[in-house]
């Protein structure tokens, strides 16, 4: 086979060592980045299943019907029932109202239950992860229960009827959940068929079921089937929605992912159309020849073909198991910060590098290629340099066009592609531009320097094309690696709070006013701080839109059945966005001036609803509320609708007044804090001074985010060092796109005796000129591109970065400068002859 | 046999329209050497690129063995040189990454040769370079690359072989040597040979000379008086 003998050929004159490494390292990149970046994402999505136990949860009011178990049964999915319920517990003259959780045997289907022989223990050495709850007859509780009942591990203790044995510490339970109502009371983990002989389940009693499902071949089909069963008392809870508070921080942790591979296939790409062009100004003379000898340019083009397509399977192949080893090496690397397993890869990452390969080689290989026949074979022949004329619009756009393709294949996000291939696109068309002015600018006042700087400055102008060429290789890789930089340190900086030691871990709810100093001097013995204490009252509602509330919710509401926190407040709080409706400004009159009119019945007190509540109550915008508060009823009208910011532990109210309407009830006040592991009793001594006084223990959801938000962050740092190499390389690539020429003009100068500092010099004067401008162009598409990503893609607010712009020419200027010296030293440490000659 | 037509050449130039070749008539027999000759800019090369179909006249016509070359589309006339046509260059253009030997045997692949390499090894023997068929361009001197380059042209077998300036690159002896070995190669061959020159005893040695002026014809191609020396 002709082109497999012209390919090796090529290959052993090292005419392919540049496009062969490019390619290597194109799908290298990609395939390591969309391996890892799959793998983290399963294990993101199998960590979220941790956070329910399972991998879907039906959670009613009632039990489940006993028809879905059996179906479950016969199509192999697993299932675990659990109830949780409040209940007292008792020891001697002790009693603690407890938040009692029953489970079955097959408890917890995700995840994994963290238990010891230790109070309190904090220890890994003293904590062991097992997969199954207690035994029959035996209790886990949490460590706090026993100061509170004044036992030992291995005392009984009463729950309802029956005499249980503590025999477990809980120190974690996956499915710990945030949502506050679930964290009152110490928690006791018991056995489903303890539930009978304990008898704490009557009718009527608040109780929560929940069903946890998981895997088994007909999982999906049968979860399509179980769905349709459902009535209104049943919820589908996904994984998702179990964990609200990190479910942000997950996805965009899974777009910056996504970007840094975008931006890793595209800088493949760009190494790749640097690499071609290289490899097609080694072939003019060939083809021109071959063209000489009668070959008809279709049979030119047809073997180039063949040899691209073997190059591209064999590159792409090595390049498949390349990337493959190096993120095995990256895994093992950064072993300890991935505690998760991850799961093995789907076949789409090693799609995606093959694709990469074959896509680019398509998009610039062949079109640097594909003219070349055209080409005058005697305007080749006749001249001792060989010519380049390329037709560079249409090849930039097939190279962009391949490109595009591969970005919006890998990305499925047509922003993402779009904001990267306009900055980009930016870059390069500004870099054509104005690098065409500032070249001509630095030729003209040339003169006036140096004569280093005159030589250096006019042989980019007299080589205007390969500079302009090489000056959009390092802008590109610039821009792509400041886009990358940018948005990784303002998504780690949004997070920093999720990893600050002290966010608040605790909320103090329902603390009466007399109550407020002796809780206050509590928190200073153990010198504690607060987050700020915060007002409100107790009510209930009493009616929906003029009706009683069974008749607008029939199946009834958590919020319907006890009672609710009301507050006030002038100012929207940070983190909540309306979503529907306006906030009172300060036009609204607040309610203090009529109050004591005749006017006040018919003035309706504006209310602004959580959306999710107002969703689920079935109320809109202009629907009135009636509320109880001590005995008195009054009426409110809805007149916003509010999403909350579940992402920072600040407390938050699902439903806000005005100023002026609420404070004349008797109010309790609320605050959060930081309390650490070895201050943990102060709960105890709260519950015990105060038992009136409720206590949400977010300490172990806190630690669970954080460790999450800490393996994420990892992550990233992982993707951009990775990307950081990939970016230099192909600045590598650009550096040596026009070393032969330099190499043999220095070699020249060499022999007139010119100076080791003079040559140098030159070198360093037109690599650093190229990068200075290379980064300060950068800094522009850069700047470009971050608006756009921050603005659709990451929800963040558009900040200016300044330091871009100082940083980039420097890095570039720095960067370019050192790789272009180094690479030319050749030319002063070797004779000049074998110089010439080796070239 | 090679039939010129009153071939012109006129290219556009920013400094206006420049005519390189001006009504141009001769015709080259098979087996005839001709030699064409005249000052550095005269538009020699132009003329050769021409009559071997790599270029087009502006105007005229050029036909190679009785086909109108100027009338084909590009794929006929590569089709031409395939089957009848070779070079040998100034500036010699092997590829630096091949061998002698892979030099020699490409065209020959090309045309799908069954035993390429062997007869590429015969055509290097022929030139004097038996020892040298494993070494690359770089690793030889300008002479034994334009052997290489002769052995090339030859190992095709065409029928006529356009030789611009060949030895122009080397020195005296040297390129004396090269003319000895193109000499009798193509006695050896049958070839026509159709040799830019601007040596005037070189041209002697053709069995016909066309001296160029500023893209004119001195005179109708004369018959070499002189005959074919040696
Ligand atoms: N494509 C072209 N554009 C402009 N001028 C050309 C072109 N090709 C050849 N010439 C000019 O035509 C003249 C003849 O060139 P050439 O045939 O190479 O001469 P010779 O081979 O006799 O030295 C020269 O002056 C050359 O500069
Ligand atoms: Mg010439």
């Amino acid at each position: 086979m002709l082109a497999l003998k012209m390919l090796w050929r090529s290959w052993r004159g090292g005419q392919l060592g540049l496009i062969f490494a490019a390619l290597v390292l194109a799908v290298a990149v990609v395939t390591s980045v969309a391996l890892l970046a799959e793998r983290v994402e399963r294990a993101l999505v199998s960590e979220s299943s941790v956070f329910l136990a399972a991998d879907l949860v039906i959670r009613s009011s009632k039990p489940a019907n006993p028809e879905w178990l059996q179906r479950a049964a016969e199509e192999g999915v697993r299932t675990a029932r659990t109830v949780s319920f409040a209940s007292m517990t008792y020891q001697g003259d002790e009693m603690h109202l407890a938040s009692v959780k029953a489970v079955e045997s097959g408890y917890p289907l995700r995840g994994t239950l963290k238990r010891s022989q230790i109070p309190f223990a904090t220890e890994a050495a003293d904590i062991e992860s097992v997969s199954y709850g207690p035994a029959p007859g035996e209790l886990w509780v949490d460590s706090r229960l026993l100061p509170l009942l004044s036992i030992e591990l291995g005392d009984a203790i009463e729950l309802g009827d029956g005499s249980f044995k503590v025999s477990q510490i809980l120190i974690e339970e996956p499915d710990s959940g945030s949502s506050f109502s679930s964290m009152l009371g110490a928690r006791i983990l018991m056995n489903w068929q303890d539930l009978d002989q304990a008898g704490v389940i009557q009718p009527g009693s608040r109780v929560t079921y929940r069903l946890l499902l998981a895997d088994g071949e007909g999982f999906a089909s049968y979860v399509d089937w179980l769905k349709q069963q459902l009535s209104i008392h049943e919820r589908v809870i996904t994984p998702d929605e179990a964990q609200a508070s990190i479910a942000s921080t997950m996805d965009r942790g899974r777009r910056f992912l996504l970007l840094a591979g975008s931006i890793g296939v595209v800088l493949a790409g760009i190494a790749l159309a640097l690499a071609s062009h290289h490899f097609a100004s080694g072939q003019i003379l060939q083809v021109a020849l071959l063209k000489s000898w009668g070959t008809s340019a279709s049979r030119v083009r047809s073997l180039y073909l063949q040899q691209i397509i073997l190059l591209g399977t064999i590159g792409s192949l090595i390049g498949l198991f390349v990337g493959w080893s190096f993120h095995q090496l990256l895994i093992s690397v950064v072993r300890e910060w991935l505690p998760i397993a991850l799961p093995t890869a789907g076949p789409r990452p090693w799609i995606t590098g093959m694709a990469t390969g074959m896509l680019c080689l398509a998009g610039f290989t062949l079109p640097a290629l594909w003219h070349l026949p055209a080409q005058s074979p005697l305007a080749v022949l006749r001249r001792d340099t060989p010519i380049k004329a390329f037709n560079a619009i249409v090849r930039g756009f097939l190279g962009v066009l391949a490109v595009a393709l591969l970005l919006v294949w890998y990305s499925n996000n047509v922003i993402l592609a779009l904001a990267i291939l306009l900055g980009f696109a930016l870059t390069a068309a500004s870099s054509i531009g104005v690098g065409l002015l500032l070249l001509r600018l630095g030729k003209t006042y040339g003169h006036w320097m140096g004569s280093i700087w005159r030589l250096a400055l006019s042989n980019l102008w007299r080589r205007k094309k390969p500079s302009l060429i090489q000056m959009v290789g390092f802008s590109g890789a610039i821009a792509l690696l400041m886009i990358m930089v940018v948005v990784r340190t303002s998504l780690i900086d949004e997070w920093r709070w999720q990893l600050a030691d002290d966010s608040p871990n605790h909320f103090i709810v329902n603390v009466a006013a007399y109550e407020l100093d002796g809780v206050k001097q509590l928190i200073d013995d153990r010198k504690l701080e607060t987050a700020g204490w915060y007002s409100m009252v107790r009510g209930r509602i009493t009616q929906l839109k003029d009706l009683p509330p069974e008749d607008v919710v029939a199946e009834g509401h958590e919020s319907l059945r006890r009672e609710i926190n009301l507050s006030w407040t002038r100012d929207l709080p940070e983190g909540n966005s309306i979503v529907d409706g306006q906030w009172w400004d300060d036009s609204v009159p607040s309610n203090s001036d009529s109050q004591n009119s005749d006017s006040q019945s018919s003035n309706l007190a504006p209310v602004s609803l959580e959306v999710d509540i107002a969703a689920e109550l079935g109320l809109k915008l202009g629907d009135k509320i009636r509320f109880s508060v001590g005995g008195l009823e009054f009426d409110a009208v809805i007149t916003s609708t509010r999403s909350l910011n579940w992402d920072n532990m600040t407390p938050n109210f699902y439903f806000l007044f005005p100023e002026g309407y609420l404070e004349e009830y008797p109010r309790t006040h609320m605050t959060s804090l930081y309390v650490p592991a070895e201050e943990k009793l102060l709960v105890n001594d709260l519950l015990r001074h105060y038992p009136t006084l409720q206590v949400v223990e977010l300490d172990k959801i806190i630690d669970r985010i954080r460790t999450i938000v800490s393996q994420v962050t990892r992550g990233l740092e992982m993707m951009t060092l990775l990307i950081l190499g990939c970016g230099i390389l192909v600045m590598f690539a650009a550096v040596s796109l026009s070393m032969e020429e330099r190499l043999k003009e220095s070699a020249i100068l060499r022999t007139l005796g010119s100076s080791r500092r003079l040559i140098l010099g030159v070198q360093w004067v037109e690599f650093s000129t190229l990068g200075l401008m290379a980064g300060l162009l950068a800094a522009l598409g850069a700047e470009f591109a971050v608006a756009m990503l921050q603005r659709f893609m990451f929800q963040q607010e558009f900040v200016w970065h300044p330091w871009l712009w100082l940083v980039g020419p420097l890095v570039g200027g720095l960067l370019v400068g050192i790789l272009g010296v180094a690479y030319s030293r050749k030319a002063v440490t070797q004779p000049p002859l074998q110089v010439l000659n080796s070239l | 046999m090679i039939e010129v037509n009153q071939i012109s050449k006129q290219v556009e130039t920013s400094e206006g329209s420049l005519r390189i070749l001006d009504n141009i008539n001769l015709s080259v027999q098979n087996g005839e050497t001709l030699a064409i000759v005249g000052a550095s800019g005269s538009g020699k090369s132009t003329l050769l690129g021409i009559l071997a179909g790599l270029d087009l006249p502006s105007s005229g016509s050029v036909s190679i063995n009785g086909e109108d070359i100027t009338a084909m589309d590009e794929e006929g006339r590569a089709a031409v040189r395939a089957g009848h046509v070779g070079f040998v260059f100034q500036s010699f253009h092997l590829l630096p990454g091949l061998t002698a030997l892979e030099n020699v045997a490409l065209p020959l692949e090309l045309q799908g040769v069954a035993d390429a390499l062997r007869t590429a090894e015969h055509y290097l023997e022929r030139v004097g370079l038996a020892a040298r068929v494993g070494h690359y361009p770089r690793q030889l001197s300008g002479g034994e690359q334009q052997r290489v380059a002769l052995a090339r042209a030859f190992a095709c077998r065409p029928t006529i072989l356009f030789a611009d300036e060949p030895t122009g690159n080397l020195d005296t002896g040297t390129g004396g040597k090269i003319n000895d070995l193109l000499f009798a190669l193509n006695e050896e061959e049958g070839t026509t040979l159709v040799l830019v020159t601007h040596e005037k005893t070189l041209a002697a040695r053709c069995s016909r000379t066309l001296e160029l002026q500023g893209g004119r014809q001195l005179d109708a191609a004369n018959t070499n008086t002189a005959g074919r020396g040696a």
